[in-house]
């Protein structure tokens, strides 16, 4: 008898613990969470200057990505438009459009 | 019938009412020649990249903005931190701004010493001597808009300018501010300038500058002039637009670069009360004017310092935009003396911008 | 013609006036330490209320006479300062440095018991 008593307070005891636990750690979560929020509305209350900046590393790396793509297409693109400009040059001195007029 | 049917008869239908094909004939007429100093041709250009570029952030910066005195810093804030991409938008304003200018510039000081306001472009440079106000005033109050300490005490400072004006002065500023002081007036004022009055303006200056250019084709330079030679020349569609292509390119890219990793900063909401913070400085293009309202002693031959400045500034004004009739005989001394002139003019401006950044 | 421009330029000048007189609550005025200034609002513009070294009140409008930037006291250096274009004037509000042409506009200002009554010059 005795025993499961023992028992039975080790267990619930444990349980206690268990949950005390989450729930201090829960508590101790929504205190940080608080204390965080409270800087962050102080901060931004007290925010002498706001720099912009990508929000996230998401964000900061898909502007990079951008970057190096809009600078790959203006390449190619001066690429293709280097070739067309040789060829209506090409074509103005032998003058291709006033010899098919007359 | 097939497609290329119809488009061939719904192009000849709308031909028929706007006379496109005449347009286009014409952009295949018009030539380009090509000499040394073509380089400058593409400047024009340029800037009318940028102002298209203005034209669209702008659109989109003003579906947030608010221009009150207890929201506009708030709006701003809220455009670069909650809006997505919002801080992109407004560097690529704020960042096209000062490229345009810059380009403004460029085109001027190229047009001034190539001389190309020679007869018969008088109107053309003038019509470019009010772009370049319209221009400048269109960066005056933008700079107001975010509404922090640096742009109120510029703003101060930019619309007291005026009231040392003999007689009109007073109330140019008042105009201006919308009442004896800088104050909220004066934001929703700017705002109303900044998006109503000078679109107005500047399109239809442009529409003038652009017509005007059209009309009497590319001038040439006078070096290039005088050596009668036949002169390559290229037609402007499409082998020039070609051309203008690679450098709007370019150009594009180096914005969306700049904007992208250099984005303005915004301080805190502007107190009216509050003393002129350290360090003031209006943006790039007004900094020589600035040194110059600096160094300039309180009292010059019984006037004021400001006053005298003012003063010197419309006189040269004046002489600027009658420039294309001061400089009648552009091969002679008296056109060799206003290039050197333009020099001048470049060196002092660089030198005090300098000088105001120590 | 006149008579169609004539609204038109009334309706974009407002009317604004600097108001004649400021009272305030001495109160907040009494403890302030000599050579010191507190600042008041005199219509859209700051003032100065400042507290001289024997105790006396004297009051300025607090923007520089160059081009209409607010100024700063510096109490140290017992000097008023303009940060817009390096602006200096002494105590008394005299410009001693820099681009200003006139000194500070001083004000009238006027103990009554509780009040402290700031006033235009020539306003009775």
């Amino acid at each position: 008898m005795m025993w499961k008593m023992k028992r039975l307070l080790v267990f619930s005891l444990l349980i206690f613990l268990l949950f005390s636990f989450f729930l201090l750690k829960l508590n101790f979560a929504q205190e940080v969470m608080e204390e965080e929020q409270n800087k962050i509305t102080q901060a931004e209350e007290n925010a002498e200057k706001i720099v912009p900046s990508p929000k996230d590393i998401k964000e900061s790396i898909g502007i990079y990505v951008f970057v190096v793509w809009m600078w790959i297409a203006i390449i190619v693109l001066i690429y293709i438009l280097r070739l067309k400009i040789k060829e209506v040059d090409r074509l103005f001195y032998i003058r291709f459009f006033s010899a098919k007029k007359k | 019938m097939n497609l290329l049917g119809k488009k061939k008869r719904a192009q000849s239908w709308f031909d028929e009412r706007f006379g496109i094909s005449g347009i286009v004939k014409f952009l295949r007429e018009k030539k380009i020649p090509q000499h040394k100093h073509s380089l400058w041709y593409y400047t024009g250009s340029a800037i009318m990249l940028f102002f298209v570029i203005q034209v669209i952030t702008g659109f989109m910066l003003v579906f947030y903005y608010n221009p009150t005195l207890a929201e506009a810093n708030k709006s701003v804030g809220r455009i670069m931190t909650e809006i997505p991409m919002g801080w992109i938008i407004r560097s690529i304003h704020s960042w096209s701004s000062s490229f345009m200018i810059a380009f403004v510039f460029i085109h001027l000081l190229s047009i001034w010493i190539t001389k190309a306001y020679r007869k018969p472009r008088e109107l053309t440079w003038m019509s470019g001597v009010f772009l370049l106000c319209v221009t400048l005033a269109f960066g005056f109050t933008g700079y107001l808009l975010p509404w922090d300490d640096l742009s109120l005490s510029a703003t101060k400072v930019g619309t007291d300018i005026p009231r040392s004006i003999p007689i009109v002065g007073v109330w140019v500023t008042k105009l201006l501010r919308g009442g004896e002081d800088v104050t909220g007036d004066t934001l929703t004022r700017f705002f109303g300038f900044h998006v109503c009055i000078l679109p107005v303006f500047i399109f239809i200056l442009l529409a003038v500058h652009v017509y005007l250019i059209q009309k009497q084709g590319m001038s040439l330079p006078l070096a290039v002039e005088s050596k009668k030679e036949k002169i390559q020349e290229l037609p402007f569609w499409p082998n020039f637009v070609y051309r203008e292509s690679v450098v709007w390119l370019i150009l594009l890219g180096i914005l969306f670069t700049v904007a992208i990793f250099l984005p303005p900063s915004l301080d805190k909401s502007a107190d009216l009360m509050a003393p002129a913070p350290e360090g003031i400085r209006p943006e790039w293009y007004f900094l020589f004017l600035f040194q110059a309202l600096k160094i300039f002693p309180a009292k010059i031959l019984f006037i004021n310092g400001d006053t005298f400045i003012v003063i010197l500034i419309l006189v040269e004004f004046l002489l600027f935009f009658f420039l294309p009739f001061l400089d009648n005989k552009p091969a002679e001394i008296k056109g060799k003396f206003i290039t050197f002139l333009a020099y001048v003019t470049i060196v002092y401006a660089v030198v005090m911008t300098v000088w105001s950044l120590l | 013609m006149v008579s169609f421009l004539y609204p038109v330029i009334k309706f974009v000048f407002p009317p604004t006036r600097e108001p004649d007189q400021v009272i305030l609550p001495f109160l907040d005025f009494k403890d302030m330490k000599p050579n010191s200034v507190k600042v008041f609002s005199w219509g859209s513009k700051p003032g100065f209320v400042k507290k001289n070294k024997n105790g006396s009140y004297w009051a300025f409008v607090a923007v520089c006479t160059h081009l209409d930037c607010n100024v700063t006291y510096i109490p140290e250096q017992r000097k008023f300062f303009c940060a817009c274009h390096d602006g200096w004037y002494d105590e008394n509000g005299t410009n001693i440095g820099g681009p200003p042409p006139r000194p500070l506009r001083r004000l009238i200002l006027i103990i009554e018991g509780e009040d402290l009554i700031i006033k235009r010059e020539g306003v009775k």
